[in-house]
């Protein structure tokens, strides 16, 4: 968990050694516009918009960084590594003293969708306002009513972070907002059905779907922040997981998913194809299980709208029947430690085991998700309220690094996958910065 | 309660299949002839104990013996033992014997230190000219019979195996023709009962085939968590996650409630239940609960787990504590003659905490009966302290409770009574609660969470060579909580044997040794750990001597023949070792197979019993490969020598297994292993050979189940160190890493 | 939905996620095949399905329906089956027997599959975890019915 939002941190921790010196003061501090600078301070929210800013509060799962396990909602206090120290996700309860109790919808909007707190500090993009800002005014709106009226304040004090002077200087931020932060909200495609710009509007905006899964550029900044760049949403290495490909490309992305399944995988974790895991079970746990069902319904309309690209994914995965020689390196721990459940044909056990046989995890080129996942098990799914009744488990204390890589290696080498031979050291390096994770659910309440 | 209710009540699926088969109950009752009426034997407590034939004794009209034993099967053999050992004095072939649990009761205290417990490797040692006397007295109660209903005195009678034979007329009564009268006889005097000479034994001392082989290998074995009766409801549970805590509100009770299957959900002590129909349903709707979780009470009567604790933290807190230290043995002037010493050695050691996992989860069945009484069936290693248990938290009356002992899948000290670490509370609450009998599994999960762990010590050793580089001063200064002492909370007004036994009472001939204790309370509940303290303390010592020997460049092997110079048997012992694994032979060498190999020896003395063991290991892969483990075991005398050299596999596989991979670590007050993909046992893969040897040399008879443990960690560790150059001070040694 | 076990039709109401092993043991009270680990690490819940080795705990019953499962209760009633339990008994294999049902059915589906496995199919094939350490034990009988047929 500590390592997770690293790379997402790590440009800006680093960008103060590059920028020169001499931009001008006011830039670098000023308030950016808001539609609410004007707006009243409002005492009551009608429950109703209440509500509905929590369902946007889901929708944007505020809950995974901004709460803790067994703690306060939205009280704070996710640890966030990074090269240059620790930074913890602050307290968003409607606390005066500690939390955003004192800010006026302006405030909020300010750092919510431009990632400027009171004062003109700007915050680390960790926080995704990069997609925020294309939160419509009327879901910020909600929001802003569901933070002050929908959850309770918790006096509970930020921790400090532990990045050093001069690298903890705030205003460099806002050079790289102004190169790489958009400004707008989202705009609908005329040329597109009201389906398709919902889904895009959850997908780029609350949803973040880019934070893990768009390949990010020299200053961590997202490749594309929408359908228009290539990149967006073509897979990337994030924290020890690979987050796939979600446009359609037939084996790294969703290409051989139908929209149903899209919605399928999203509402109860699993699917056919896969089972939600690593970073994935957090977001499904916090996040997208709680989506309406015509949102899901038009995330998966979206998704289908981006096309693949065939020459990043190759060709399209065909099932081989393996050859099975048993003596080939991996074979028998194959045979002994994962094919109870995945199956000795890789089919695994849908919708509750997944298969092996044409998994993204074994034709993408990163090995991490495939390496993380043997050597950490899965974090329990929690799909309505319900523990996922098979768990897989951590090999780490049980297969060495040689024999993850063979084990691997051969699963992503066999039945028509080819994902290609995993490195020894890579899962070394794995091993010394994960833990395993918890065989306990993990609930993160919003109230 | 007599034999017909006691018949209808067994669980459904436990109802003496051998004796009912398709027989009509009422016939029955003719049948057995020999009540196991609780009221015959609690008439007879007066009598001296283990005296008390029908209390421990049926036999069929076919001549089946069915034997109540006072020891627990749970895979060391002893209910074969037992058949064995009254087998022979009853003179019935042991193969004719149904063992099953004796009820608690004083009739079967029969150990000779006035317990009945299963456990620090006793119930043969301890009772065994109990039970041979039992059944010599059961063979005379039969002559009687046979006297009166052959009407011939009872001198001129003899037995064969099963049957009582009147040579001169050639007439003979089978046993189960004799046993309604015989055993309703008064039971003759203990004192006028000779015993067979060992010299003509027919069973004792013989590889008698193991009564349960068959059912164990056709899955009819029933285990307590197998047992069902009639109108039983199914419970899981989640147990707090740090010892103490206690449950706070449940989030989403009506959700659960409303789950498939779900009968109800209760709030328990640390812990929510839920009773459901089939166990997976209550499991998967338990793991759902949502508990708000607080912090313990201050007034928590529990061993209250700190959120910061971590076990690798607690090694460098022991290793910190400086004392005060109390002494277990002080021979000699140690200070002084460190001081004199021309050489001195020092070294700290400590091990690992340790799960039991026994294969089978604990499990408790309880069924209030309309009568009041209840009925409850459980693992247990003691069965009157569970009862005394019960019959305190339930306020019944001990005769109240009838309290079932089911076969062991495995324990290894796990079923001891450990306050917090039982589920019968549990599901004698459920059943009174539901007004159902309940039976309630721990998931593998659950078990790991509240399993008591083997204790956990940092040694500082100190010695002193003699200018010929032998050892004249040991010093081992233990800081550790011995398990007895984390059962009682404190530290007793005597040291806890538990504690250091294996660094006391070795054998060696140091004419100035000093081992003593600083009481350090940890936070893990502490448990028994097959071995015990040999299971750590052993490994230390032995450990420490090779590093004697290496500094005093001696041979580990002639060192331990020096020390011992005047000591035969243990002499003898080790040298039987020796011999068994074709010479010493330290090494390193090359094997057949090409990979550079090296031997370790060491020794222990626990449970009565003394050990010696060779390992025999290379690296592969980085990783200590153990091929081989040689070992001899001096028990005095023996009853079932396959069943010994199965026990000694066994105990190795176990010594294997805490030696190369196993441990529980604790971080942030909770368990990292929930399973036993964080916490792998030993796997088939990793086992080495075992070549045993008995060494009886008739002495006291010692124990079987434990003593071969203790010797294989530091065996493994010594070799490991003549191979590598690398001197391992603490297990695991997946700690460590070779080259 | 319909089970086939031991050569019976059962009719078991279970969710269609529901492992194997409970449908076994609580359902149809067959109480041999154990719950050790539950997720597949130990393999004390081995049962056969259509002759091969499956650990009933990690397999969703909706995915053997249609397919023959044997339980440790039948076991004899297979030729090989009945050998093994045979040699179990002869070598004396068992010590707590908690762990032998999945072994003997995992000795049962090796010598289906490969009549006189070599020392190393042994090894490969008998990988259940037993904590009373009889491996060798099971090996030893392994090897004997593997020369019984070998011979």
């Amino acid at each position: 968990m500590n390592n997770r939002r690293f790379a997402r941190t790590a440009g800006w921790l680093a960008l103060p050694c590059l920028v020169a010196a001499g931009l001008l003061a006011w830039y670098v501090t000023r308030e950016p516009a808001t539609p609410f600078a004007q707006a009243p301070a409002t005492a009551t929210f009608e429950p109703a918009l209440v509500s509905r800013g929590e369902y946007v509060a889901r929708l944007s799962d505020c809950v995974a960084c901004h709460s803790l396990p067994g703690k306060a909602p939205f009280a704070g206090g996710l640890e966030m590594a990074t090269p240059l120290g620790a930074i913890h996700a602050t307290n968003i309860t409607p606390d005066k003293t500690t939390g955003i109790g004192s800010y006026s919808l302006a405030d909020f909007d300010r750092a919510v969708r431009h990632g400027v707190a009171p004062g003109g500090r700007r915050l680390y993009p960790a926080m995704p306002y990069p997609s925020y800002v294309k939160l419509s005014d009327d879901d910020v709106k909600a929001l802003y009513a569901f933070f002050m009226q929908g959850v309770q304040p918790a006096n509970q004090a930020n921790i400090p972070s532990d990045i050093p002077w001069p690298l903890n200087m705030r205003w460099p931020i806002a050079l790289w907002n102004g190169v790489f932060a958009p400004t707008a909200t989202y705009a609908a495609k005329p040329n597109q059905d009201a389906l398709w710009n919902r889904g895009a509007y959850i997908v780029q905006g609350p949803g973040h779907c880019g934070s893990c899964h768009t390949p990010r550029g020299l200053a961590f900044n997202e490749k594309a922040l929408d359908e228009s760049g290539a990149p967006f949403l073509a897979g990337a290495l994030l924290d020890g997981w690979y987050a796939p490909s979600l446009r359609q490309d037939p084996n790294t992305g969703l290409g051989r998913w139908d929209e149903a399944q899209i919605v399928q995988f999203l509402k109860t974790g699993r699917n056919a194809h896969a089972v939600v895991y690593g970073s994935m079970t957090e977001a499904f746990n916090n996040s997208t299980q709680f989506m309406q069902d015509d949102d899901l319904a038009a995330i998966a309309r979206y998704l289908k709208s981006l096309p693949g690209d065939p020459q990043r994914d190759g060709t399209p995965w065909q099932y081989q029947a393996a050859a099975t020689n048993p003596d080939a390196p991996g074979a028998h721990t194959y045979a002994t430690r994962c094919a109870s459940c995945h199956g000795l044909d890789g089919k695994g056990q849908p919708d509750w085991m997944p298969p092996l046989a044409g998994a993204t995890s074994a034709l993408a080129k990163e090995s991490a998700s495939a390496i993380n996942i043997t050597l950490n098990g899965s974090q329990r799914v929690v799909a309505a309220g319900v523990p996922d009744a098979y768990r897989m488990p951590a090999f780490r204390e049980q297969l060495t690094d040689q024999q993850i890589a063979e084990v691997l290696s051969y699963v992503r080498g066999t039945w028509g996958n080819n994902g290609g031979a995993v490195d020894v050291k890579a899962v070394g390096k794995l091993r010394g910065h994960t833990d395993p994770a918890s065989s306990s659910p993990i609930i993160l309440h919003m109230r | 309660m007599n034999i017909l209710d006691e018949l209808l009540d067994a669980p459904v699926n436990l109802s003496r299949r051998r004796f009912l088969a398709s027989t009509a109950v009422g016939a029955l009752v003719i049948g057995f002839g020999l009540p196991l009426g609780s009221g015959r034997v609690q008439a007879a407590t007066t009598a001296e104990r283990g005296t008390q034939v029908p209390a421990f004794l049926e036999i069929r009209p076919d001549g089946t013996v069915r034997l109540l034993s006072p020891f627990m099967e749970g895979g060391q053999g002893t209910h074969t033992a037992m058949a064995q050992i009254v087998g022979e004095e009853l003179d019935a072939d042991p193969a004719t014997f149904i063992v099953e649990a004796a009820p608690p009761g004083e009739a079967y205290v029969v150990m000779e230190n006035g317990m009945r417990i299963t456990g620090g490797s006793m119930s043969v040692r301890m009772s065994y000219p109990t039970m041979r006397r039992l059944g010599a007295l059961a063979r005379a109660m039969l002559l009687q019979a046979g006297a009166k209903q052959l009407g011939v005195p009872v001198g001129e009678l003899t037995t064969q195996p099963g049957r009582v034979v009147h040579a001169a007329s050639g007439r003979s009564l089978g046993y189960g023709e004799l046993a309604s009268s015989a055993l309703n006889m008064p039971v003759p005097d203990p004192a006028s009962i000779t015993l067979r000479d060992p010299s003509q034994f027919r069973w004792i001392g013989k590889p008698v085939k193991r009564l349960d082989a068959y059912d164990k290998s056709t899955g009819k074995a029933l285990y307590s968590i197998d047992l069902k009766v009639d109108n039983m409801l199914h419970a899981a549970v989640q147990h707090a996650p740090r010892l103490g805590m206690t449950v706070g509100s449940l989030r989403n009770q009506a959700q659960v409630e409303g789950m498939k299957g779900v009968h109800s959900v209760h709030v328990l002590p640390g812990a929510v239940a839920v009773v459901a129909e089939r166990w997976w349903h209550a499991k998967r709707a338990v793991e759902a609960v949502q508990v708000d979780w607080q912090e313990a009470a201050a007034d928590s009567t529990l061993r209250v787990m700190p959120a910061d604790f971590s076990s690798d933290k607690h090694f460098e807190f022991l290793a910190a504590q400086q004392g005060p230290a109390r002494d277990d043995e002080n021979e000699g002037d140690v200070a002084a003659a460190l001081k004199g010493a021309k050489t001195q050695v020092e070294a700290t050691y400590h091990n690992q905490y340790l799960n039991h996992g026994q294969l089978e989860p604990p499990s408790a069945l309880a069924r209030f009966n309309p009568d009041g009484t209840l009925d409850i069936w459980l693992p247990n290693q003691a069965p009157d302290m569970f009862r005394a248990d019960v019959a305190k938290r339930t306020g019944l009356d001990p005769a109240q409770i009838n309290l079932h002992s089911p076969l062991l899948g495995g324990f290894f000290g796990r079923h001891f009574l450990y306050d917090s670490a039982n589920p019968y509370p549990q599901a004698i609450a459920l059943a009174k609660a539901v007004g159902r009998p309940v039976k309630l599994i721990w998931s593998r999960e659950e078990e790991f969470l509240r399993d008591v762990l083997r204790p956990v010590a940092v040694v500082k050793f100190r010695a002193a060579l003699d200018d010929k580089g032998l050892p004249v001063a040991i010093e081992a200064v233990s800081a550790t909580e011995g398990p007895t002492e984390a059962l009682a909370g404190k530290q007793g007004d005597k040291i806890d044997p538990t504690a250091l036994e294996g660094l006391s009472g070795k054998s060696y001939a140091i004419p100035n040794k000093r081992i003593a204790q600083i009481y350090v309370k940890g936070a893990p509940m502490l448990g028994y750990w097959r071995s015990v303290g040999n299971s750590l303390n052993d490994f230390f010592y032995e450990s420490f001597l090779d590093e004697l020997a290496d500094k005093g460049k001696q041979d580990p092997y002639e060192l331990r023949l020096h020390l011992l110079r005047d000591n035969p048997r243990l002499t003898t012992l080790l040298q039987a070792a020796v011999e068994l694994s074709g010479g010493w032979k330290r090494g390193p060498f090359t094997a057949e197979d090409g990979s550079r190999r090296a031997r370790g020896v060491a020794m222990a003395s626990p449970f009565g019993s003394h050990t010696a063991a060779i390992a025999e290991v290379s690296i592969e892969n980085g990783k200590v490969r153990v091929h081989d483990i040689w070992q001899a075991i001096d028990p005095g005398s023996i009853v079932n020598p396959a069943i010994v050299e199965a026990q000694v596999n066994g105990a190795v596989a176990l010594g294997l297994s805490q030696t190369l991979l196993e441990e529980a670590v604790y971080v942030d007050g909770k368990p990292r292993a929930r399973n036993y993909d964080l916490y792998p046992i030993l796997a088939p893969a990793q086992m080495a050979r075992v070549h045993v040897r008995v060494v009886e040399s008739g002495e006291k008879m010692g124990g079987i189940g434990e003593p071969p443990l203790p010797a294989v960690a530091p065996a493994v560790a010594n070799a490991v160190a003549q191979l590598t150059g690398q001197r391992v001070r603490s297990l695991p040694l997946s700690r460590h890493t070779f080259s | 939905m319909e089970l086939r076990i031991n050569q019976k039709a059962y009719q078991v109401d279970a969710d269609a996620d529901t492992p194997l092993l409970w449908v076994i043991r609580d359902d149809l009270g067959l109480t041999g095949t154990k719950y050790g680990c539950g997720l597949a690490q130990c393999g004390a819940c081995s049962v056969l399905v259509d002759g091969n080795v499956v650990r009933s705990c990690v397999t969703p019953v909706a995915g053997v329906v249609g397919r023959e499962i044997t339980t440790i209760e039948a076991i004899e009633e297979d030729e090989v089956g009945k050998r093994v339990v045979a040699t179990w008994v002869e070598q004396q294999v068992a010590q707590c027997g908690y762990c032998q049902s999945g072994q003997v059915m995992a000795a049962t589906a090796l010598l289906k599959h490969t009549r006189a496995p070599s020392k190393a199919q042994i090894d490969a094939a008998m990988v259940n975890l037993c904590r009373c350490g009889t491996y060798n034990a099971i090996h030893a009988a392994v090897d004997a019915l593997a020369k019984q047929e070998g011979a």
